[in-house]
C-alpha cells in the first residue's frame, strides 16, 4: 500500500478502531459492560438521537444544518398530548404530532433551501420558537397517561428487540440506501461541495435540501414522540439539548461542517461513541460530571485529527500524476 | 458530404448597442473538429452561450440533426446532444471520475424496482466509463480517484471525456488549453486529436493558433461579430491567421 491509501484507510476507518478500543477498555473494567442487556440499553439509549442523526447528517453533507430539531420534537409531543387531551384518538393525534413537525421542516426548508436565509439563524430561531410555542400551548400543565398502546412505541418489543430500536434501524437503513445506493447521496456531496456546479448540471439544489429541512422535522417529531411515550407525559423538557446530541455524533462522524464530504457509516460510530463512552463511564463509576467532559474532548480530539488527515492529504495531491517519461539523469537543461 | 450535425444560420446577437455577433452561420459534421478562434471580443464567447443554450439568438437558427431547436436553458441544448465544456468544467471535487461524469444522469437498475427504490446500477455505470477509458485511449488515473486529486489537464480531460461519453453529436470546447502548462495542454490536445475518429463534431474554441493548427480539420475565424473565414486548416499558416483575427487580411471566402 502507499502512503496515500494508507492514509486514506485509517481516516475511513479510524473512528471504528478507536470505538473498538473503547469498548475494549470498558470490556476489561466492568465485567457487566459487555453483555447483550447493557449494549440493548446503550442502543435504546441512543435510538431516538440515532433516528433524528440521519436527515440530520444528511442536511450537513449539503453544507446546512438543523438546530431546531429539540424543540420541534418538544413542540410536535406537546401538540400531540394537547389533541389526546382533547378527546381526538391516538390515530389521529399521532398524525398531528408528525404533521407538526413535518410542517416546521417545511418552514424551515422554505426559508432555508428555497428563500436562501442562513440556515443558522433560521433554524436557531426555531430553537428557540418552537420550545416557546410548546410551552405557550400547554400554559406550564403537562398531559400525560395515553394508554397502553401508545406505550408501545417508547416501551414495547417487537421479537424481544425494543421498537424505538427497531424505528432506528429502519430509519437508518433508508439512510444508507439513499446515501450510498441512490442517486441522492452523490447530489448531497455536489449540493455541498461545489453548489454553483450541482446547479449547473442540473441538480435540484433547492428541492433536495427542502426535502430533507421536512424529514428533519419528521424525524424530531417522531422522536419527540418516543421520549413522550417512554414518559407516559409531554413534558415540556423533552428534546432539551437535543440538537446538540445530534450535531456531537455527526460531526464527531466525519461530516465535514462545510459539507460536501462524509459517511454515513461514520455517522453511526460517531453515535455508537458518545453512547459506549457514556454507558462505560458509569459502569466504571466515573462521575457523571466528567461526562460531558469526556464528549467535549472526543469531539475536539476528532476535530483535530480530521485537521490532520487533510493537511496530510494536501501534502500528498500529486500535482502531475499522469505518467509522463521522467528527464534522464544528467539532461541537458 | 453528409448532413451536417450542427447548423448555425445566420445567429445574430446584441447586448444593447454592441452587435457582439452578427449573422454567423457555421455547418458542423461528424469526426470534424473545427477550430474556431478570434481575438478578445470577437464574438467567440456569445456565439459559444447561445449554442449551449446559456443565452438566446436575437435573430438566427440552430438546427441539430435536421431538426431546428430552441433551447431555453443548457439542458435542453445537452437534451438535443450538443454538450458544452466550459473553463469551469463543472466537475465536483469530492466525487471521483465515474460519480463526476454520470452526476445527475445516474443509471438506475433496470425493472420497476429499481425505478421505484431509485437504485442506481454502479456496475453499468462503472462499465460505461472502463469501455470509454479504452475506447479513446484515456490516459487518467483509475476511475475511482476523486476529481480533487486530479491534475488541471486531468480534469480537462474527464470533463471533456464526459460530453463525449454521453454520446452526443456534438462537443463544445471552450478554451480547453487556456490555463493548462505544457504537458497539461498535450494530454488534453492528443485527447481531442482522438476524437477525430469517433464521429463526433468538435468545435474547438481557442486564441492559441497552436493548438487549433495542431488538432482543427477546419477552421473559421471571428472578427467583431461576423465571421470573416471558414476554411480547411491545411491551406493556411500561422501568419495567415493572424492576419484574418486581426483583419490585416481579408479572406477570399
Amino acid at each position: 500500500m502507499t502512503r496515500q491509501q494508507i492514509l486514506g484507510w485509517t481516516q475511513r476507518n479510524g473512528l471504528f478502531f478507536a470505538l473498538a478500543i473503547l469498548i475494549a477498555i470498558f470490556s476489561i473494567l466492568s465485567s457487566r459492560f459487555l453483555t447483550v442487556p447493557n449494549f440493548t440499553v446503550i442502543l435504546l439509549q441512543n435510538a431516538v438521537i440515532g433516528l433524528i442523526v440521519v436527515p440530520g447528517a444528511m442536511l450537513i453533507l449539503c453544507g446546512l444544518v438543523d438546530l431546531s430539531v429539540g424543540s420541534v420534537a418538544v413542540l410536535s409531543a406537546v401538540v400531540f398530548g394537547q389533541a389526546m387531551a382533547s378527546g381526538l384518538g391516538l390515530p389521529v393525534s399521532l398524525l398531528i404530532g408528525l404533521a407538526v413537525g413535518a410542517a416546521w421542516g417545511a418552514f424551515n426548508g422554505y426559508l432555508i433551501a428555497i428563500q436562501g436565509f442562513s440556515p443558522i439563524i433560521i433554524t436557531l430561531g426555531g430553537l428557540a420558537g418552537a420550545r416557546g410555542l410548546a410551552e405557550f400551548v400547554t400554559q406550564g400543565y403537562t398531559t400525560y397517561g395515553y394508554g397502553r398502546e401508545f406505550a408501545f412505541l417508547g416501551n414495547g418489543k417487537l421479537l424481544g428487540v425494543p421498537v424505538p430500536i427497531i424505528l432506528f434501524a429502519i430509519v437508518f437503513l433508508i439512510g444508507l440506501h439513499l446515501w450510498y445506493r441512490a442517486p441522492l447521496g452523490r447530489h448531497m456531496i455536489a449540493v455541498g461541495g461545489a453548489k454553483d456546479t450541482a446547479a449547473e448540471i442540473g441538480i435540484k439544489v433547492k428541492l433536495i435540501p427542502f426535502w430533507l429541512y421536512v424529514a428533519s422535522g419528521l424525524a424530531a417529531a417522531l422522536g419527540g414522540l418516543i421520549i413522550a411515550s417512554q414518559l407516559d407525559g409531554a413534558a415540556v423538557t423533552i428534546g432539551t439539548g437535543m440538537e446538540l446530541e445530534v450535531l456531537t455524533a455527526i460531526l464527531l462522524g466525519g461530516v465535514s461542517f462545510t459539507g460536501g464530504r462524509g459517511s454515513l457509516f461514520g455517522v453511526l460510530f460517531g453515535l455508537l461513541f458518545v453512547g459506549v463512552l457514556s454507558n462505560g463511564l458509569v459502569q466504571v463509576n466515573v462521575s457523571p460530571y466528567f461526562e460531558q467532559v469526556a464528549i467535549g474532548a472526543a469531539l475536539c480530539g476528532a476535530a483535530a485529527l480530521d485537521m490532520l488527515y487533510q493537511r496530510l492529504e494536501r501534502l500528498n495531491v500529486p500535482v502531475e500524476n499522469e505518467p509522463i517519461e521522467a528527464p534522464q539523469a544528467g539532461e541537458a537543461r | 458530404m453528409s448532413a451536417p450535425v450542427l447548423e448555425l444560420r445566420s445567429l445574430s446577437k446584441s447586448f444593447g448597442p454592441v452587435h457582439a455577433v452578427k449573422t454567423v452561420s457555421l455547418a458542423a459534421h461528424a469526426g470534424e473538429v473545427i477550430g474556431l478562434i478570434g481575438d478578445n471580443g470577437a464574438g467567440k464567447s456569445t456565439l459559444t452561450r447561445m449554442i449551449a443554450g446559456a443565452i438566446r439568438p436575437d435573430q438566427g437558427d440552430i438546427i441539430v440533426n435536421g431538426r431546428k431547436e430552441h433551447f431555453e436553458t443548457a439542458q435542453d441544448a445537452r437534451r438535443a446532444g450538443i454538450e458544452t465544456v466550459f473553463q469551469t468544467l463543472a466537475l465536483v471535487p469530492g466525487l471521483d471520475i465515474v460519480e463526476n461524469i454520470f452526476l445527475g444522469r445516474e443509471l438506475l437498475l433496470p425493472g420497476a424496482t429499481g425505478r421505484a427504490t431509485r437504485t442506481m446500477d454502479v456496475a453499468a455505470m462503472r462499465q460505461r466509463v472502463e469501455e470509454g477509458y479504452q475506447r479513446f485511449g484515456l490516459n487518467l488515473p483509475d476511475m475511482r480517484t476523486k476529481v480533487a486529486a486530479l491534475s488541471g489537464g486531468q480534469r480537462q480531460v474527464v470533463a471533456i471525456a464526459r460530453a463525449v461519453l454521453w454520446g452526443s453529436g456534438v462537443v463544445v470546447l471552450d478554451e480547453p488549453t487556456a490555463a493548462l502548462g505544457v504537458k497539461q495542454t498535450e494530454l488534453v490536445l492528443s485527447f481531442i486529436e482522438r476524437l477525430r475518429s469517433h464521429k463526433v463534431a468538435v468545435i474547438f474554441i481557442s486564441h492559441n493558433m497552436q493548438h487549433v493548427m495542431r488538432v482543427a480539420d477546419r477552421v473559421c475565424v471571428l472578427r467583431l461579430g461576423r465571421k470573416v473565414h471558414d476554411g480547411p486548416m491545411s491551406k493556411l499558416s500561422g501568419t495567415d491567421l493572424v492576419a484574418l483575427m486581426t483583419g490585416a487580411a481579408t479572406a477570399a471566402q
